[in-house]
């Protein structure tokens, strides 16, 4: 794991178990808080209140803010002026359309922003490079600019789903220099697997999109990746070798598309363990579709292959065809839900 | 023969590492913890056992399975887990089991689903749970048996109309309790419903139907909000108790009269939020009120000021002088009178125009 030295408080979770202080003190000292929110332990919560604004007097020390649910429409300049401690940000849930290019520009060490369920329609501009979380679900996302992510080498997780974003909308080198590990844009508009994320991925999540295919190259970037969700689409073909690009998955999702059998390649993936294909067009199992033959050995067992609501005929699957998997409740053929 | 048979089935089960994700929440520098999966004696055996659930994120026992369309409680959470967050999900029932085994759980954040269902024993080993966020969701009611560890429940935007004592029975480390937008009656809050949470700092009931300040409220109490709702008046035997209380928030009421002596029973009372409610006069007893330093009477009937309303008679007795905005405005009240206000008070030098006191139409 990397080091973090920009940020050396012992703690740094998102809800500190520290036992909160009741203000018994002497009521002059009184420490500063917005009415209605509460202030303890560097935590300031202000959800719930039908705010329009982001509260003055937000006690300078702050490590984490959490805004949601309010009527926010704006991020202003001297919003977060002073700020300098802050960590996490929720503004999750609020009617935000417009952040200020400086708004973040106090923040030095601001990991965790959560803008999910909003009114912007693009990543904003001059992000803090320190986040190393970014959600951004559902709001009107139809673009990443090529410059969205300059330099923020910390960002590892972004899920920006529920977004009307398109392979076109994503600019070209929009993820250069980025260390992302997992990226999820699902309920998008994408027809395709899109070829230029980060090739530091591990997890790719793209389900409930309307993708149609998968081909040679599309994961020719994504070689560390360990989990792949590709539900819900409309893949009626995956090219023979493209899952050869990715040596280390473990898990791949595929269910809900229209496969009319299963995707080749799959007995050369040592470490595959599970494979979702259920609610696709699969008539025909091959004895060989998923374990490897002659010498060969998988890494790992199948914990779970799932076939069931597929037009395949299971009194003609030769039982050998599932001899790789760690036990008889790996397979899930019929047509029912474990 | 039957050994060595057994020794092929698990020799690869053995070299494929359980799986975990990695180098996501690095800087959630919690510490010592180690950020690989428990050791699990009941491997994969049964399902997938307890694995990262597919799309959610786990890492340093937090596990974020937020927007992710979830309809229930993803089953086989590593039983390390101190955070679970499953917000923006539609989940639509919290069954006996789904939380089994997380008896780490610190906080667990179910805001914006569609719960209308929580089983009795559903939260049973929840041992070390502090935080419970139920907003947005369909509760009819609070879950009873909740854990006696907690220190902060949310259950905004619900449909909540009653507050039963059993309820909050044994809850005495609750600190936080923010119920507001739920549709209670001030009949459907029990009796002396409140009165077992002895930590109890801050309570938040706004926007609801009540019509009076909750009774029984405990002395630990030094926030109130109250706004948004329709309580008419306010008598001293409501805030009777609340020596603590440090911020009032009752603005956006029908409150027509504040009974005399009523702001003797907070005498700790700070900041005092009465705007957009139906007040003829200043409220009785600032004057003589030592810490009041805020007063928000903005959007009320008042038509004029006493001299005497805002700062005590004689010598300057206050202990804190005003500050932040003294919102005072009210139709028909001009400028000239606070003017009056202000030159002839004892706590003038604390009491400035346009700072500490503004008037606006």
């Amino acid at each position: 794991m990397e080091e973090d030295d920009d940020d050396d408080d012992d703690d740094n979770s998102l809800f500190p178990t520290t036992e909160p202080i009741i203000p018994l003190i002497p009521f002059d000292l009184f420490p500063i808080c917005p009415f209605g929110c509460q202030c303890y332990v560097r935590v300031v919560h202000c959800s719930d209140l039908g705010l329009t604004s982001i509260p003055r007097n937000i006690p300078p020390d702050t490590r984490m803010i959490d805004l949601q649910n309010n009527k926010i429409k704006e991020v202003k300049e001297n919003d977060l002026q002073g700020l300098i401690s802050l960590y996490a940000l929720a503004l999750n849930n609020n009617k935000i359309s417009k952040i200020h290019p400086k708004a973040f520009q106090p923040t030095k060490k601001l990991r965790r922003l959560y803008l999910s369920h909003n009114q912007l329609t693009e990543i904003p501009t001059n992000l803090p490079k320190t986040l190393a979380e970014l959600r951004i679900h559902a709001n009107k996302v139809k673009k990443i600019h090529k410059d969205a992510f300059k330099g923020m080498t910390s960002l590892h997780v972004l899920e920006m789903s529920a977004n009307p974003l398109d392979n076109d909308g994503i600019e070209p080198g929009a993820f250069e220099g980025v260390n992302i590990y997992h990226i999820r844009i699902a309920e998008a508009k994408l027809t395709s697997i899109p070829k230029e994320l980060p090739s530091s991925l591990l997890e790719l999540h793209l389900d409930d999109n309307k993708i149609t295919a998968i081909e040679l190259e599309d994961f020719n970037r994504y070689k560390d990746l360990q989990r792949l969700g590709l539900g819900n689409n409309k893949i009626k073909d995956v090219e023979n070798g493209s899952f050869a690009n990715i040596p280390s998955i473990r898990e791949i999702h595929l269910e809900k598309n229209k496969l009319k059998k299963v995707p080749p390649g799959l007995p050369q993936l040592k470490y595959l363990q599970v494979v979702f294909l259920h609610s696709n067009h699969i008539a025909k199992l091959g004895v060989n579709d998923f374990c490897p033959t002659g010498g060969r050995k998988k890494k790992a067992l199948y914990s779970g292959i799932s076939l069931f609501n597929n037009p395949v005929k299971y009194w003609e699957v030769q039982p050998s065809t599932f001899r790789c998997i760690l036990a008889r409740n790996s397979v899930q053929l019929g047509n029912f839900l474990n | 023969m039957r050994l060595a048979l057994l020794f092929v089935l698990l020799l690869p089960a053995c070299l494929a590492k359980p799986f975990h994700q990695q180098g996501l929440f690095d800087f959630m520098l919690e510490d010592e913890g180690s950020a690989d999966m428990p050791p699990t004696d009941d491997p994969v055996i049964s399902g997938f056992g307890p694995v990262c659930p597919f799309r959610c994120q786990c890492h340093l026992r937090v596990v974020q399975c937020s927007d992710l369309g979830l309809e229930k409680v993803p089953r086989d959470l590593p039983p390390d887990t101190t955070l679970l967050d499953l917000q923006n999900n539609k989940i639509t029932e919290i069954k006996e089991g789904d939380f089994k085994n997380l008896k780490n759980l610190h906080a667990l954040i179910l805001v914006n689903n569609k719960i209308s269902k929580i089983s009795p024993l559903a939260f049973a080993p929840l041992k070390k749970l502090e935080r419970l966020y139920l907003s947005k969701n369909n509760l009819k009611e609070l879950p009873e048996n909740m854990p006696k560890s907690l220190q902060e429940i949310r259950a905004h935007e619900n449909e909540i109309s009653k507050l039963r004592k059993a309820v909050f029975n044994g809850l005495n480390q609750v600190i936080v309790l923010e119920l507001g937008t739920n549709p209670i009656k001030s009949s459907g809050i029990e009796n002396g419903a409140f009165q077992g949470m002895k930590r109890l700092s801050y309570i938040r009931i706004a926007d609801t139907n009540i019509t009076s300040i909750p009774k029984g409220l405990p002395p630990s109490l030094t926030e109130l909000h109250l706004d948004g709702n329709k309580i008419s008046k306010i008598d001293a035997e409501g805030l009777s108790g609340l020596t603590n209380l440090a911020k009032l928030g009752l603005s956006f009421n029908s409150i027509s009269s504040v009974e005399n002596g009523s702001l003797n029973n907070v005498p700790h009372l700070r900041e005092l939020h009465l705007n957009n409610n139906e007040l003829v006069r200043v409220p009785g007893g600032l004057g003589e009120h030592k810490y009041i330093q805020v007063v928000y009477l903005h959007n009320n009937k008042i038509a004029s000021v006493g001299i005497n309303d805002f700062c005590p008679l004689g010598y300057n007795t206050k202990k804190a002088s005003y500050s932040g905005p003294l919102i005072a405005s009210a139709l028909g009240i001009k400028e000239s009178s606070f003017k009056a206000v202000r030159d002839k008070t004892h706590c003038k030098d604390d009491f400035k125009l346009p700072t500490h006191l503004s008037v606006t139409d």
